[in-house]
Parts: structure tokens; sequence; C-alpha cells
């Protein structure tokens, strides 16, 4: 088991790297400028030239090298031991330093991430949470009684959860909760309140894959004979369904959560954008179309770390939930 | 059951503690949507419109405009100045009770440090060429691009001999010692500003300027954003050198509340990214309640829809931009009674396509469009109004000429080209270009004319005029099109290299003066878009630096804006922007006052609009004004 884990330790820094590479190298092939603003007017050509020389942007082989060594921590160990490259004066030093936003000039990447990121994850976790909530029941629901009307009512609804885009979703919960049943508040965020029309929003696909997932685990469990036999000693049916069958057939509910979890996290976008949330998801999208270099691998860097470390935590889990893995 | 019922406890109470971290702000007196976060509150390096408007808030410039009236300028945190018999010297007496919002008072020192900064190719500043104006500046620019491209070259070794000082200081460390030779590096550079550029501080309250040339619309940049001072002391605290090239590395954390000291009617008081912005009254400012209102919230919403979303349900008193593309509606909604909020004004810009004016393509091919008569042609064969009503369908003015007519005193636009197809084909037969039979343009060998590329950059009503104005070519004038739709980075890539045939642009005036717009045409200007390059045109702005004359001065810009509008056209006009804005009006229609509504507006084109003389219509003032009425 220990040594599981240290191998799987030690292949991360190889993937971290592998990703960092390949991001690099597709985030410097974007075309334009990152420093030269979308729209109106140019700077004067030595301004340019100055920024780009400040970050090596002249240079890719220098810029991937110099990144590696600050985000990695390397730069802030050498500065430790030989003695800083600069003047001192009261700027924060990050250990992984991330660097600066082309876009968000005032701001750091290492900023942007620290603020975005825990909203990213609370509104991520929150609607697992309630996917495991709505998914579970109506898994549970549709194999108790399977192919009766509500097993169809569950299994169409997940078929509606899955096939509707959350623009759409998100925008008809706007419109029906905050603009006609004056419930909530468009384009707020820090409360409780407004995190669950959009928690809500971003749990729907998700809910009904775990539907889907529980609802066949559970016909198949249902049938095996531990539970026949658990019957037949006169447990209660609440009992042979929720600790019974349910333990065996939430493994692959289980499995799926991890990838999940860090998709929901992240792959929110489309929810950040019309709920105006301050979470990581859009800066996927908006670095990468402003060309905001340093922002673009500062968060891809954190998704592949998130990610990896997801799926080290639940193959862990599974062993520990489901002991015949380990033989 | 047990593993989920753990797995939902550590979800949600993970949920919760992210949660407790995030302090909403609260309700102001006055409350705004922005449609982006704020870039920079470092007043030398802004550039966007919104960074640009918080400007005027929070910081106070020598200089400012009566936003009411003509654009007049009006004495800021200068009470007054004087100008030397040759236009050159200005000499500024600054208000002896100006603070900063921590109390110190605002000194001459400050506005040479600021504009200094913006002079120093290290930090960056998009707009450093307006200060070029400065007797000096230009030169000093480049001066310490080369200072400094210079320093980098040398070896350590070579960098610490360069100052025998620190060279033969003993007991120094070797990295004491690189440290000591950027910092005397930068002193250097201060020496030679001070030498070399015409700014002084004569006393603590005295700034005086000296000009490069006589610039008629020196006291209108003193009123813009980046001649904003910022606070030194603060500055400096985040500012390091490099010590491999000398240069000065800025860090941005003294924008962030509470670090942020700011000299203007407002303080930024909390900063959260993404989430929004509270100022409140600088308490120490010069006149105490300046700011009509004592609070106010900005909330950045990115999406176009949402915002405006937001703001019908109540979440502020003002949308600052609205991009939606049905704001027509909303404005045809208006006119019939339906809502009492969606606002248009016209502004300082104009929406123009780009034509390329260089002789041979990027591809090696011979320009067509090279040839002023064929670029006049192309423009008089376009039916302007046609595309207005595919492009915004909301009321723009279509426009003949680049400078928004009327917004600038003293300057009278030219006429342009009319739409006139027979005078449109007349010209392109003079360039040697003839419609056959079939519909299509050759030229007297028999080739048919080149298929013109239209560029521009996805989203918005680009694609529509794009598809419009390739449809007139080919019916009028017989000439092909195809389409090149490129995303922003991409588009603006192919503009700056002239990779292109008709690109879409468009413009915003800075300052009020002509020559905002203008310049864009000159030779080697860096906004020059289209390559546009004619000596006569270059020749009549050269004069009209020199002119000391204010109204000559205007009659050869008049000139220069006919020709370059009516002869050689690097650009063809379509319209003149309008700004869209959501506030309710502070009036309804029967004159009374309208709670929630916005009071204070500027609806002059220079679209400025001071946060500080703005505020919401209060219930109070609707209860009095009908208690009035009823004593009548």
């Amino acid at each position: 088991m220990i040594g599981l884990i240290l191998r799987r330790l030690a292949q991360i820094p190889v993937v971290l790297l592998v990703i960092y590479t390949v991001t690099f190298a597709l985030s410097w092939a974007l075309p334009g400028s990152a420093v030269l603003n979308d729209e109106g007017r140019a700077p004067p050509a030595a301004v340019i030239d100055a920024i780009e020389k400040q970050y090596s942007l002249d240079d890719p082989v220098k810029c991937y090298t110099q990144y590696l060594v600050r985000v990695t921590g390397i730069h802030w160990l050498s500065n430790r031991i030989s003695g800083p490259s600069t003047t001192p004066t009261d700027v924060r030093e990050y250990i992984f330093d991330f660097g600066p936003s082309f876009r968000f000039e005032d701001w750091s990447v290492n900023e942007i991430i620290v603020s975005s990121l825990p909203v990213s994850v609370a509104l991520g976790l929150s609607a697992i949470a309630i996917a495991l909530g709505i998914g579970l029941s109506a898994g549970v629901i549709g194999a108790v009684r399977p192919n009766s009307w509500i097993d169809f009512a569950t299994l169409a609804v997940a078929l509606v959860g899955i096939s509707l885009p959350s623009f759409v979703t998100g925008t008809l919960l706007l419109i029906l909760g905050p603009v006609w049943a004056g419930v909530g508040t468009v384009g707020a965020w820090g409360t409780l309140g407004n995190m669950l029309l959009p928690a809500f929003t971003l749990s729907l696909p998700f809910a009904a894959y775990i539907a889907r997932l529980t609802r066949m685990g559970m016909i198949e469990a249902l049938s095996a004979d531990y539970i026949r036999t658990a019957r037949a000693k006169g447990v209660g049916p609440t009992t042979v369904v929720l600790k019974h069958a349910l333990k065996n057939a939430f493994l692959p509910v289980l499995s799926y959560l991890g990838p999940a979890a860090a998709y929901a996290m992240t792959g929110s976008f489309v929810i950040e954008t019309v709920f105006n949330i301050p979470g990581i998801g859009q800066h996927f999208v908006d670095a990468v179309r402003s060309k905001d270099l340093f922002l673009i691998m500062g968060v891809t860097l954190v998704f592949a770390s998130i990610l990896v470390f997801f799926n080290l935590a639940v193959d862990l889990l599974y062993r520990f939930v489901d002991p015949r893995i380990e033989q | 059951m047990r593993p989920v019922l753990v797995i939902l406890a550590i979800l949600v109470a993970i949920t919760f503690s992210v949660l407790a971290f995030d302090r909403p702000l609260p309700r102001a007196e006055l409350n705004l949507i922005n449609g982006t976060e704020f870039i920079t509150l470092d007043p030398q390096r802004m550039t966007y419109a919104h960074d640009i408007r918080l400007n005027y808030a929070i910081y106070e410039t020598l200089t400012r405009w009566d936003t009411y009236s003509d654009f007049e300028i009006i004495p800021g945190l200068a009470q007054e100045w004087s100008v030397s018999d040759d236009t050159l010297e200005y000499t500024f007496r600054l208000d002896p009770n100006g603070r900063w919002s921590n109390g110190s008072p605002v000194l001459a020192e400050h506005f040479v440090y600021s504009w200094r900064r913006a002079l120093y190719p290290d930090t960056a500043a998009d707009y450093s060429n307006l200060f070029f104006v400065i007797e000096g500046a230009e030169d000093f620019f480049h001066w310490r691009a080369r200072q400094l491209d210079e320093y980098t070259a040398l070896t350590n070794d070579q960098k610490i001999a360069r100052f025998p000082d620190i060279a033969e200081t003993p007991g120094l460390s070797r990295n004491e010692r690189l440290a000591r030779a950027a910092q005397a590096l930068r002193q250097e550079s201060i020496d030679h500003f001070n030498n070399t550029v015409g700014i002084r501080a004569l006393d603590d309250h005295t700034l005086q300027v000296r000009l490069e040339r006589p610039t008629a619309y020196f006291l209108d940049l003193c009123a813009f954003a980046v001649f904003a001072p910022c606070y030194p002391p603060l500055v400096e605290r985040f500012a390091s050198l490099e010590t491999s090239t000398g240069r000065i590395q800025q860090a941005y954390d003294w924008t962030k509340p509470p670090l942020l000291i700011t000299n203007g009617p407002y303080v930024p008081t909390d900063w959260q990214f993404k989430r929004g912005m509270f100022l409140e009254r600088n308490p120490y400012f010069r006149i105490p309640d300046f700011a009509k209102s004592a609070t106010v919230r900005i909330t950045p919403i990115n999406d176009p829809n949402t915002a405006v979303l937001a703001f019908q349900t109540g979440l502020a008193d003002f949308l600052t931009d609205v991009r939606v593309d049905y704001i027509a509606d909303m404005l045809a909604q208006k006119e019939q009674g339906l809502n009492d909020y969606a606002q248009a004004i016209s502004t300082f810009g104009t929406y123009y396509w780009n034509f390329n004016c260089r002789e041979f393509l990027n591809d090696g091919r011979r320009n067509p469009l090279h040839d002023p008569r064929v670029r006049r042609a192309f423009a008089m064969t376009v039916d302007k109004h046609a595309i207005m009503m595919v492009a915004t369908r909301a009321g723009e003015k279509s426009a003949s000429v680049f400078i928004p007519p009327g917004s600038i005193p003293g300057f009278n636009s030219p006429q342009g080209l009319p739409y006139d197809i027979e005078r449109a084909r007349r010209e392109f037969n003079d360039a040697g270009w003839f419609i056959g039979d079939d519909g299509l343009a050759r030229n007297a060998q028999g080739d048919l004319f080149p298929t013109v590329r239209l560029l521009f950059s996805t989203g918005s009503y680009n694609g529509a005029v794009a598809l419009a104005l390739g449809q007139m070519w080919r019916e009028h004038l017989g000439v092909r099109a195809e389409f090149d739709a490129k995303e922003t980075k991409a588009y603006r890539a192919d503009l700056q290299r002239q990779n292109y045939m008709l690109a879409r642009g468009g413009w915003f005036g800075d300052y009020g003066d002509p020559t905002t717009f203008l310049s864009l045409h000159r030779t080697g200007d860096g906004n020059n878009n289209s390559a546009h390059s004619d000596p006569y045109f270059d020749d009549l702005l050269t004069q009209a630096e020199n002119e000391r004359d204010p109204e000559k001065r205007m009659r050869i810009l008049e000139e220069a804006e006919r020709y370059t509008m009516e002869e050689t056209l690097p650009i063809l006009t379509i319209f003149h922007y309008n700004w869209y804005f959501l506030y309710k009006s502070p009036e309804d229609a029967q004159g009374r006052p309208n709670p929630g509504g916005l009071r204070g507006m500027s609806n002059h084109p220079r679209n400025v609009q001071y946060l500080w003389l703005l505020e919401v219509v209060r219930q109070e003032e609707l209860d009095a004004h009908l208690a009035a009425e009823a004593a009548r």
C-alpha cells in the first residue's frame, strides 16, 4: 500500500512537467501579442519591447526555463541561498511564483488563483453534494421499481439534465428565480443564497450521470445472491436496499466522483459567466483568448495538480471501501 | 450508506468554510455595474475606459473639464496657471489644501515623479507618447531605453566597474555592489531627466512645465487621466531594480486597499478581484463633501445579458456599458414608454474600415487599393444607412468624416464624400478599371480586379457589415469580395502588419483636439494601421504644430481632415459610435423627481462621467415635491 502511494507520488512531477511543456508550447503558438491591447491605442514600440524583454517574451527557450524555475520554487530557493537578483522591496515573495497576469495588470497569477480557486472549489463541491443527493435517490428509486412510471420519470429527467447545456438551464433558472419570482439576486456573490442556483445548475449533468450509474448498479446488486440471503434472514426492505445493495452499487459512483469533482470545480466556465461568479473556470477560456501566457500556465498547472491528486485519492479510497481490490 | 454521508459531510464543510471568507460588499449610495474588472489603478498605465472613469473619481488632475458645458477647461488641483508669451511655458499654482488620503499634502514634486514615471519605458505606459509634447520628453524616453540596453549588455564586472565609487568601496559583497550599481544607474537617469526634461517643481506648490512646441491642447491633456499623480512614497515601496538589467520592476501590491493612497474625491476602501470595489469619500479631500454620493459600489459583470438582468432586478443604479445586441429593441421600447432606463449618447469615436494603402500586399501582389481613386470609388458606393440597418440598428449617426462633428469647439468638419454611384464609377474608370458585360471589373489588359479580402474580428456586427460592403461593391463596381473572420488577437496582429486589404477599425479620441484623430494617418504613426503616407498631409500636421494662432491652427487641421476624408481616404468611415447606459431618468414624464433615477450625467460626446457628480434620486425628494405640490 505504502509502496503504491510512493510510486504514484513519484509519477506526479513527471506528469506535471509534460503538461507544463505541452501547455507552454501551445500557448506560445497562439497568434497575436500578449502585451498588446485588443482595441484602441498601440503603445510606442519601445514600450512593447521593454515588456517583452522583462518577461523574455522574445525568446521561447529562455522564457520556458525562466518560468519553470519560478513556478517550481527553485528561484525562491536560490534567492534564499545566494541572495536576490533585485534590490529589496516590500513585495510579497511566493515560493511557487506563477508570475504576473498580462490582462489584469494589477494582479499576479498567484493572487488570481488564490482569489478564484476557493470559489470554484466551493461551487464544484456543493454541486457534487447536490448531484449525489439527487442522483442516488433517483437511481435507488428507479432500481427498486424498474420500468415503473417513476423510473421512466427519473430517466427522462436524467436525460434532460445531461443533454441541456448549462447556459440554457442557467439562464432559464435566472429568469424563473430572481427575475420572475423575485427570489435571489442576479450577479451577486458571497452568500449561501447566491450559491444555490449556480450550484444546482452545475449539479444537473452530474446528478443525471450518477442516477444512471446507481440505477444500473442497484439493479445488478438487487438480483445478487447475498441480497436474497439477507431478505431470507428477515432483514427489512429499507436495510436491504440502503445498507446491503447500495454499498456495492456505490462503487462505480465513487470512481466517477474523482474526475467529476475536479471537472465540476474547473469546468464551470459557462455557469461562472451566466451567474457572474468570481471562480477559476472563466480564466481557462479568457486567458487563452487574451493570450495571457502566465495565467494560462498557472490555471492549467493548478488544475492538472488537482486532477492528479484527486485520481490518487479516489484510487486509495476505492481500496478502502472495497478490500477485494488489494488482491 | 455511511461513506456517502461522510463524503457529503466533507463536501458541505469545505463549501461553508470557503463561503465564510467571502465578504459581499454592502449596498452603497451609488451602485454601478461595469462590463469588466478594472485592469489597473496605476494612473500612468491606464488605457481602458472603465479605468479612466475610476481615475477621475479617485485621483485629481491639475485641470478638469466642465462636462456640462462645451468641455471648457476649469481648475482642478491647480487653482491657477500662467502661460508664457511664447506659449511654451506653463506655471501651475497648486491648491495648498490638496491632500492625499493619508492626510499628507499633494506636492508639485509628486507630479514631477509621476510624469517622469510615465516617461520610463520600464513603466510600459501605453500613453507615454502623450507626454512627448513636453520639452526633452521624447528624447529622454529613447535615452533611457538605450541606457538600459547598454547596461544589460555589460558583464557583471563591467557593471560594477561602470561606477568607480562602488567598485572601490571596501567590504561589499558582489551582490551588494551589483545592487548599488543598479541604484546608481537609476540615479543617473533621474539626473538626466532633471537636466533635460522641462518639468520642474519650483516650490512645494508650483509646477513649471516647458513644452517642446506650442501645444494648444496642453491644458486639456493635463485634465486627462494619465496625467494624474500617484503617491511616490507608496509606489517606491514596491519598485525594485533588476540587477542584471538595471530595469525598474514595479509590483502592484500598492494599488489594492488598504494600501492604496489617492488624492481624489474618493478613495477605494475595498477591492476584491472580480467581486467588486467600494469607494468612500476621501476624508482629507481639499473640499469637504465634494462628492455627491458618500459611497460607491462597483460590481464587474462580464456577461452582457447577466449585467442587464442584474440591473433590471435592482443590483445597481447604473450599468455603465450595455453590450447586448437587443439594446436597439430596449431603446425602441423606451420610446413606447415600456421602460424608463435605456439611454444612448453619441460619443467621441468612429467605426470605420481601413484601406490598406501600401503599393504591394504582403504576398507581393500589386495592391489595387493603393490608388486613391479606387478607394474613393469604394467609399462612394457604400450606402451607410443600409449598413446601419444590419449593424447596431440603434440610431447611430452615419459618418462621412473621422472626427465626430460638433465634438471639438471651434473645429468645423468637412463634408466628406457623398453616396454617389455615378461619380464612384467615373473615379473607378479613371483608375483604369472597367465593368464588363459579365458585371465584373477588369483593367485595360483584361485582368480581373483582384478579389478583395475583408478582415474583421469575430463577434459583434462586423461580419454583417462586411457582407453588406462586399455585396455593394459586387453590385456597383463589379468587385468580388471574400471574408476573413479572425479571433481578436489574430485580427489585431494582421492589422498591424497590414496583412489585409480592407479591415474593420474603430477609434475613440483621447483629448479635445483634432490631432487625437488626425495623427493616426501620419506617416510612421504607431496606430497608422492603413499605412497611409502622404507628404502634403504630414506637412499640414507639422504646420499646425508650429502655428501659435489657435484660429489659424484649426483652419489647417480642418484642411488636413478634408484632405484625408475627401481625397486620400485611408479609412472608410461608417458611423460615429453611440454609448449605451442603463439608468433611470432623474425625472419622470411629469417633471417630478424619480426615486432611483440617476442625476448628474453629462450628455457631451466626449462622454466623461465624473462619478463624484452622480447621485441617486431619493424617495424623500419625491415626497417633498408632492407635499409642495399639494400645498400649492
